[in-house]
């Protein structure tokens, strides 16, 4: 797939903010048209809030997202948010100067003339920041929602995402109905083709969820995401809510349907085996940040940053030998960096291979590993 | 090996709407001391279901077909929810899988901890004191029969009684002593505490409630020797009270300084060690004038075991151990007269009977056994106490059957006449008939019959037994009376709760407990919650520790901690675990023996070693195969179909559906376990001498030599 260089999805600088939560905060990703990308990391690192604001479940708060070179999301809350910020920082200033003023009554003139040139600062950012808000908010607004549908989703739960008060076939083809398909023969149609592609059978059409084992449940989630046909697909952890022997089903529905539907698909999971099989790239996040994006073998061979490697040595193996003398790293973003002088980036410290750090660590990155 | 727990054939079943499901299908594993037993399997195959029936949490529609929990001697299946409250908890505990609803969430988290120490506190302080007078009447009437002389009993029981009270009154002051120092020691930890970080407390209030408290300690075996300090110090305290900022909560350096030398000296107190009540109480009693405190306590100690000694038990222990012999060969004696009654019931119940003669019979057998239990006897006989409910249980059960059999036939014809009925009329059927729930009348006349063998062979092996060291019992016994009586005054106070809380939270890893210990589980993460509900099961000090899926809820990071720390758990306590989850990685990581389930039964059972890198069952291969790990590239192997459902459980092999070697064999017969070496046995005809030989599968086979090269070619 490495030859294939066309971008399918562009995520940039995406942040989802939940009042005081920054869930995900300043995220950057390209997903190539035919591969998987597997997106990893601990419950309550934003995952799931990167893929649902992704397919417009959420407002974005701040960011574009491209899919097949068109925008099809744009934040604008940030820029409020950047522009509340200035102001507050302003405050403080004034404060600090006017007091530096009465104290030593020498500096006044000097202070008073830096407060205005904050103000003016402050001035411009704010209406600099208005125009970027109207244009992203319109921008938001007019993205071409066909293009939208051409993402869709799995969910994590199969009882709780399919409706109970509806058959198979009502749920695999409401997409369709929404869109303006009346033609019952060709629902009927479509909906029988694409059970048949995900291993169940047309007699299946009639009946409720409550009649189907779980495995079964999680191929009518499939079906119902596939028959619109989608370029992408948004897998939020398709595999965790299955039984061990069913999981290995759905696994290998998936890899097929890649084969034959030609899909793209973003994967996301916190079971570290599963997603090294499936996925060409992985990307790492750690609290709403991008700490680490690779191809799959070359983050499980050379795992740069410390959580990563936290990470991949807490993964359990079915090997008892091996597993007895395992030993765990620990990770503490407080302990493990020195982020008061130099901010950290995401940066390219070998072909294809992203890791967020700073200047000091690219360098003792790059010296560990001979690159 | 030390066999700890021992479950030997359990079938337990479900009601349910559309019939009886079968969860547990005769199964059978034992654990061993200090090892853990893993359970594997997919959901519904009946790993919670035996894990719960262990301590006797089952759902009220559940029924248990047959079987025994054997732990310490004890069927667990069988005896009283009373006796369980005893070992529920305090010797076998449970760790559940979602912390989230495992705790409450508006208790916080320090009560929910300790509440279970302080109930359990409060209802063994008064058993303990039943338990002590109801035996001690009884030794009194045994010695009265055994020697002839009702008089000189009467004395040395009344004698025995008084100086135990004395005693309880001495080590009842010094408990309430040593607790308020606690209690002050605890809450002084706790000021420093919280005024180091700034939070709020009443200063003024709490710092009177100490020297209150301090006041109170006044026991003089408690506070010999420290006397002068402690009221220098207490002193102390008053004149520096009020060196504290009213507004900012800022307390000043000195009225710190007194604080901590207050602590020191509370905890050297505590540390010293705790006189020997039950010796000095008679000591206290026969010589009332003399003064015992001030002296060094081990002297003391050994003078007053040795005065009691000498006019005391010299006398008593002959005299106990003539009224043990009296009362155990008196029980003999009717042990050995019962037998007849016992082999003419087992004729009885043999032959044909209806219910309420059987049930009268039934009775004059339960009270016959009754009559020859040796009362005093210190480990209760569980099988003969338990007995009349055991044999009452099996009438019962025999009669409802003798009922319902003939309806469930009826039932059967019925539904199956109605389905041919419809199908020879070409319409299609969608339900399936239920299938007859009906009992082998046999079997459970069978059951009546071994119960009472049972108990004949039990009796004939007591008396068989040989001779017994009857002044080492008494000594026993007297061990036991210190025990109850020492129990009786012994009160767990909330703050020695709260300090045994702390210690417990911290060995599990929580940091800051003192703060954490007055927070609510919505305060804590997801691994820190499976901490809490660590430490909880561990209150109790248990043998035995049940991990139901402990760590599906928690991720990849976390899971590691918390496996590290029940392994670690396992080493300081020498626990005994058994461990049940889906995952074989984590399964791996922690087992020493697994037992691979599938449709309510054991399918393989083995070593870590034999199940990881000789696996014999299909059903494991498929599981091994099918999930990926890091170095796969090929397909997974994925097991097609779906789990049966145990409504109609299936006649051959649970597992023959979905597996590609079936054979015609695996549709019509269950598979017996065959045993494959000493520690490894799996059910599969596939090991039937005449099977056709099966290759394992390659992806399996790959696995096993990439492991092999990991370890360094360790394994063979």
């Amino acid at each position: 797939m490495s030859e294939n260089k066309e971008v399918l999805l562009k995520v940039e600088h995406l942040s989802q903010y939940f009042g005081p939560v920054k869930a995900v905060d300043d995220v950057s990703f390209e997903i190539m048209k035919g591969e998987v990308f597997g997106l990893v990391g601990e419950s309550g690192c934003g995952k799931t809030t990167t893929g649902r604001s992704i397919i417009r479940i959420y407002d974005i708060t701040g960011g574009n997202i491209y899919f097949q070179g068109e925008k099809i999301a744009a934040g604008s809350d940030i820029y409020k948010i950047q522009v509340k910020q200035a102001k507050n920082n302003l405050k403080e200033m004034t404060k600090r100067l006017n007091a530096d003023s009465k104290v030593n009554p020498g500096n006044k003139n000097e202070n008073d003339a830096r407060i205005k040139e904050l103000q003016e600062e402050f001035k411009t950012l704010s209406e600099k920041n208005k125009v970027l808000a109207k244009e992203a908010k319109l921008a938001h607004k007019s993205a071409d929602m066909d293009k939208v549908h051409k993402i869709q989703m799995i969910f994590q739960d199969p009882i709780a995402s399919l409706n109970p008060r509806m058959t198979v076939k009502e749920i695999i083809s409401e997409g369709l109905v929404i869109n303006g398909e009346k033609d019952q023969n060709v629902i009927d149609e479509k909906v029988y083709s694409i059970l048949e592609t995900v291993g169940l059978v047309r007699e299946h059409a009639g009946r409720y969820p409550h009649e189907f084992s779980g495995g079964q449940r999680q191929r009518i989630g499939i079906a119902r995401s596939v028959i619109m046909q989608p370029e992408l697909l948004i897998a939020d952890e398709p595999i965790s809510a299955l039984d061990v022997s069913i999981q290995a089903q759905v696994i290998n529905l998936l890899n097929d349907l890649r084969d034959t539907l030609n899909l793209t698909i973003l994967f996301i999971a916190h079971d570290l085996s599963v997603v090294k099989y499936f996925s060409d790239r992985i990307g790492v996040m750690y609290f709403g940040k991008m700490v680490e994006l690779a191809p799959s073998d070359e983050l499980f061979a050379r795992p740069m940053h410390p959580y990563t490697r936290s990470l991949l040595s807490a993964i359990p193996l079915p090997d008892p030998r091996s597993e007895k003398n395992r030993t765990r790293m620990t990770y503490n973003s407080l302990a493990a960096h020195d982020y008061t002088v130099d901010k950290p980036t995401l940066r390219e410290v070998s072909p294809g291979h992203f890791v967020y750090c700073n200047d000091a660590e690219e360098l003792k990155y790059k010296k560990e590993f001979n690159l | 090996m030390d066999k700890i727990l021992n479950v030997k054939n359990l079938k337990i079943s479900f009601r349910t709407q559309s019939g009886t499901l079968k969860a547990v299908r005769d199964i059978s594993f034992d654990l061993e001391r200090g090892r853990t037993l893993a359970i594997v399997g997919e959901s519904g195959s009946g790993k919670s279901v035996t894990s719960k029936a262990i301590l006797g949490i089952l759902a009220g529609n559940s029924i248990v077909e047959g079987g025994e929990i054997l732990y310490d001697g004890r069927d667990l299946l069988k005896i009283s929810e009373e006796e369980m409250c005893t070992i529920r908890g305090d010797k076998i505990s449970m760790i559940f899988q979602d912390p989230l609803s495992a705790l409450n969430p508006i208790v916080k988290i320090g009560k929910q901890i300790t509440e279970a120490m302080l109930l359990k506190n409060k209802t063994s302080r008064k058993q303990a004191k039943d338990e002590f007078n109801s035996t001690l009447a009884l030794l009194n009437t045994n010695i009265a029969e055994a020697t002839g002389d009702a008089a000189k009993a009467k004395e040395l029981c009344e004698m025995f009684d008084k100086f135990c009270i004395e005693a309880n009154k001495l080590e009842n002051s010094y408990n309430i002593s040593s607790s308020n120092a606690l209690n002050v020691k605890e809450e002084i930890i706790d000021f420093i505490f919280r005024t180091g970080k700034a939070q709020k407390l009443d200063i003024k209030n709490s710092l009177n409630t100490y020297s209150k408290l301090l006041k109170e300690i006044k026991d003089p075996f408690f506070t010999a020797g420290y006397t002068d300090q402690l009221t220098s110090l207490s002193n102390q305290l008053n004149s520096v009270k009020g060196n504290f900022d009213k507004k900012t909560g800022v307390v000043g350096n000195d009225l710190i300084s007194c604080l901590e030398e207050i602590k020191t000296l509370l905890e050297e107190m505590l540390s010293q060690t705790r006189p020997d009540f039950f010796c000095i109480g008679f000591y206290s009693m026969k010589n009332p004038s003399e003064t015992l405190t001030g002296r060094n306590v081990a002297e003391l100690n050994a003078m007053a075991s040795s005065y009691l000694e000498e006019h005391f038990m010299d006398s008593f222990v002959p005299a106990a151990a003539k009224g043990i012999e009296h009362s155990y060969r008196k029980s003999l004696e009717k042990k050995s007269e019962v037998l007849s009654v016992l082999n003419e019931a087992k004729v009885y119940f043999s032959g044909e009977f209806d219910k309420k003669s059987s049930l009268d019979y039934a009775k004059k057998v339960a009270d016959a056994v009754d009559a020859t239990i040796d009362r005093l006897e210190i480990q209760k006989d569980s099988q003969a106490y338990t007995l009349r409910s055991s044999l009452n249980t099996a009438i019962n059960k025999y009669f409802t059957a003798v009922i319902n059999n003939p309806k469930e036939e009826e039932r059967f014809e019925k539904q199956t006449a109605k389905r041919d009925a419809l199908i020879a009329k070409g319409k299609t059927v969608d339900w399936k008939v239920i299938p007859k729930n009906v009992y082998d009348l046999d079997e459970l006349k069978n059951n009546i019959v071994t119960l009472i063998a049972r108990m004949i062979s039990h009796y004939q092996n007591q008396l068989h037994a040989g001779d017994v060291d009857f002044t080492h019992k008494a000594h026993l016994m007297i061990d036991y009376f210190k025990d109850k009586a020492s129990k009786v005054v012994y009160e767990v106070t909330p703050s020695m709760a709260k300090e045994r809380a702390i210690k417990l939270m911290e060995e599990v890893g929580i940091n800051e407990p003192r703060m954490r210990y007055y927070q609510y589980p919505f305060e804590f993460s997801g691994g820190m919650r499976q901490r809490i509900v660590i430490a909880i099961a561990l209150a109790a000090d248990p043998e035995i520790l049940i991990c139901d899926e402990p760590t599906t809820a928690l991720d990849v990071t976390i899971q590691a901690q918390i496996l590290e720390l029940i392994n670690r758990l396992k080493k300081e306590r020498n626990l005994s675990i058994i461990f049940i989850t889906h995952d074989l990685g984590v399964v791996a990581n922690m087992a020493d023996d697994i037992g691979v389930m599938y449709a309510g039964k054991i399918v393989e059972y083995g070593t870590a070693d034999d199940i990881f890198y000789d696996p014999r069952h299909p059903y494991t291969w498929a599981l091994l195969s099918s999930m990926p790990d890091l170095d796969t590239k090929e397909k997974l192997d994925a097991i097609p179909g779906t789990p049966p459902n145990m409504i109609f459980p299936p006649v051959g092999d649970a597992f023959a559906d979905r597996n590609k070697y079936a054979m015609q064999i695996d549709f019509e017969m269950q598979p017996p376990m065959f045993e494959i070496s000493e520690t490894h046995r799996a059910a599969t005809w596939l090991l039937h001498p005449d099977a056709p030989k099966v290759e394992v599968p390659k992806a399996i086979t790959d696995r096993i030599e990439r492991m092999k090269q990991k370890s360094g070619g360790a394994a063979s």
